[in-house]
């Protein structure tokens, strides 16, 4: 039947005529939506710096270690926000990387398919809420939690280093990110259980065969495996925490200033943004976008490293499965 | 505003559409005039008038009126506790740090004030509240003024910033000790305690729409940019609240659609102002009209 059709000269030279015009409609469509996203992108990155430009020439590169934002006094600077953006981001991950992992370990190594479906759905779903509902229940739930039962015992531990010194309050640093900390989990979570499950049963299995308990198996097998993939995990919810500004907006407090203690009031290069933007002129605008141009570097940085490390994870990858081979 | 027009529209046949985008978006649409008017809820910075006025002039007109009133948090004190500027000023400087500070004591003779701490509560994002707030502050107390100033957004030295009313509403809430400020509208429908403040009358006045409209009457000054500060108010204005502020229409004088804007202006200024109450914003007094008035004839040259 498919012969016929084929033989058929009518049908051939219609086909050939799709052929003619829809290879080059499909390479030119794909083509220039390829170069709207560049263009977009250049665009985005023209546009920041542009708007950017009278804070760039005000300040120079003096403005990412000015520890200041006075909007009356027309002195900004970079570096309350940056040190926010750093401090709040690398607790999340500190918090968000294990949990994750240990997540994953759960849900492809130990837990019953019963359980896993539902669970790992919501979790997917957590990365669902709204950042805005999120900074709500910061405000309300969170935040009073931290400064009545969180922060006083940290306080009374540990309270002889810097950042566990001050008085416990329910906006700061240490509230944005425990709220970055639920925002990234689900992502992390996600990708990194996606990785476990890429581990190849026959390893596994070669593992119990070798007398391994689950946990050595896990330990031999499944992380280091999944190296690369975690680390990349990992890379995208960095990416996350630092973009985040709503949320964080909502918790932080607003401070400008950098404040050595964790429980202190501050803010991020993101949240600073999103409050400030929208009733601002002049110097103030400029420096927003400036603190959005130094935002921009950082997520081009952290992209850049997320590839090189899943870059070299693959070669790596790819080197443990010759050498397997030549075993064989 | 949506109460101007849809009323306008149906008694006009002109369509005014509006959107809330915030000063900075809506200096830079009247610059480029993709906007026919602007609305401000403090007068313009001398830099954004440079920036506004740069593809030809505009004028700024007040058109309506309204308080902004502190609100506060203190499991065991009164409510309606007396302040004064100078305590609000030390609050926000950090200089009173817990509610039985002597200078409250002293205003509140006979009160049961407890040792909270006090945690100032500001807005982090722009707002006419910290404008009529710090405008406040920076005229009773010369040391706010030189430390902190008076625009939308200032530095505090101390204190919790939260995200627009509700925020800082959610803040107070849940922190005890917590004192901020919010818009006469949201103080009205929220469940917070308010202090009353002390005027320069020697006074402490209830806010609310007719100690606003006592307040603007008071006022006779009217700045070359139709701008009026209502934080220096004469001491024989007893009923006067002492933290109000105007809200602006910014208007480009070149317009193809001069006739219409000026009839909405107009609307705005007289008839508009009936709806103001319902929504606590306070009638406007009558020499603002009128200067409005020659404001508004000002418009299409």
């Amino acid at each position: 039947m498919e012969a016929g059709a084929l033989s058929n000269p009518v049908l051939r030279a219609r086909r050939n005529l799709t052929d003619r015009i829809g290879d080059p409609l499909l390479r030119g469509l794909s083509g220039l939506a390829a170069a709207l996203a560049v263009v977009v992108i250049a665009g985005i990155v023209y546009e920041v710096i542009h708007l950017a430009w009278p804070a760039i020439q005000q300040f120079g590169a003096g403005f990412v270690t000015t520890n200041d934002w006075n909007p009356v006094t027309k002195r900004f600077g970079a570096a309350p926000f940056l040190y926010g953006t750093v401090v709040t981001s690398f607790i999340a991950l500190l918090f968000a990387a294990p949990i994750s992992i240990a997540i994953s370990i759960y849900l492809t190594e130990l837990a019953p398919r019963r359980i896993m479906r539902p669970v790992a759905t919501l979790i997917d779903m957590l990365a669902a809420i709204p950042t805005v509902i999120l900074g709500l229940w910061g405000i309300l739930v969170l935040g009073p939690f931290m400064r009545d039962t969180i922060e006083p015992a940290l306080h009374s531990v540990l309270g002889f280093i810097p950042i566990f010194d001050g008085d416990p309050s329910a906006f700061g640093y240490l509230t944005a990110a425990v709220i970055l900390t639920i925002m990234i989990t689900p992502i992390i979570t996600s990708v990194t259980r996606e990785v476990f499950e890429t581990v190849p049963d026959d390893l596994k299995e070669a593992s119990y065969a070798l007398g391994a308990t689950r946990w050595e198996m896990v330990r031999q097998v499944v992380l280091p495996y999944s190296r690369s993939g975690m680390v990349g995990a990992t890379i995208l919810g960095l990416g996350r925490a630092i973009g985040e500004a709503i949320a964080v907006a909502q918790v932080i407090g607003g401070a400008s200033l950098i404040n050595a203690s964790l429980f202190h009031t501050g803010g991020t290069l993101a949240a600073q943004i999103a409050s400030q933007f929208q009733n601002s002129a002049g110097l103030q605008k400029a420096s927003l976008a400036y603190l959005g141009v130094i935002l921009l570097i950082f997520a081009v940085i952290v992209n850049v490293i997320a590839r090189v490390i899943v870059q070299r994870g693959k070669i790596e990858d790819f080197q443990v499965t010759e050498t397997e081979a030549a075993a064989l | 505003m949506s109460k101007w027009q849809s009323d306008f529209s149906s008694k006009s046949e002109i369509t005014v559409t509006y959107g809330a985008i915030g000063s900075g978006g809506g200096i830079e649409q009247i610059t480029s005039r993709t906007v026919d008017f602007g609305a401000s809820d403090a007068p313009l910075t001398e830099e954004q008038f440079e920036e506004a006025n740069s593809q030809g002039e505009v004028e700024q007109i007040p058109w309506a009126l309204s308080g902004t009133v502190p609100a506060y948090n203190v499991k065991g004190a009164p409510k309606n506790l007396k302040l004064n500027g100078e305590v609000l000023a030390g609050i926000y400087l950090g200089t009173i740090t817990s509610w039985d500070d002597p200078a409250i004591a002293k205003l509140n003779p006979g009160a049961q004030l407890p040792s909270t701490k006090v945690t100032p509560v500001y807005r982090s994002d722009g707002s006419g509240d910290t404008y009529a707030f710090t405008n406040y502050l920076s005229t009773v107390s010369p040391e706010f003024e030189s430390k902190v100033g008076t625009a939308t957004q200032v530095k505090f030295p101390t204190g919790v910033g939260a995200e627009k009313n509700d925020g800082v509403a959610a803040a107070i809430g849940q922190t005890d000790g917590a004192i901020g400020y919010v818009g006469l509208a949201y103080a009205a429908s929220s469940e917070l305690s308010v202090p009353l403040v002390e005027n320069s009358a020697g006074a402490f006045p209830e806010p609310g729409v007719e100690s606003v409209e006592a307040a603007a009457a008071a006022v006779e000054g009217i700045g070359p940019n139709n701008e009026i500060s209502l934080a220096e108010l004469p001491s024989t204005a007893a009923g006067a609240y002492p933290i109000s502020t105007y809200t602006y229409v910014i208007v480009p004088l070149e317009t193809e659609k001069a006739a219409e804007m000026k009839k909405f202006i107009e609307y705005a200024i007289t008839e508009g102002q009936s709806y103001g109450p319902d929504l606590e914003f306070a009638p406007l007094p009558k020499q603002v009209v009128a200067a409005d008035k020659k404001a508004i004839a000002k418009i299409g040259g």
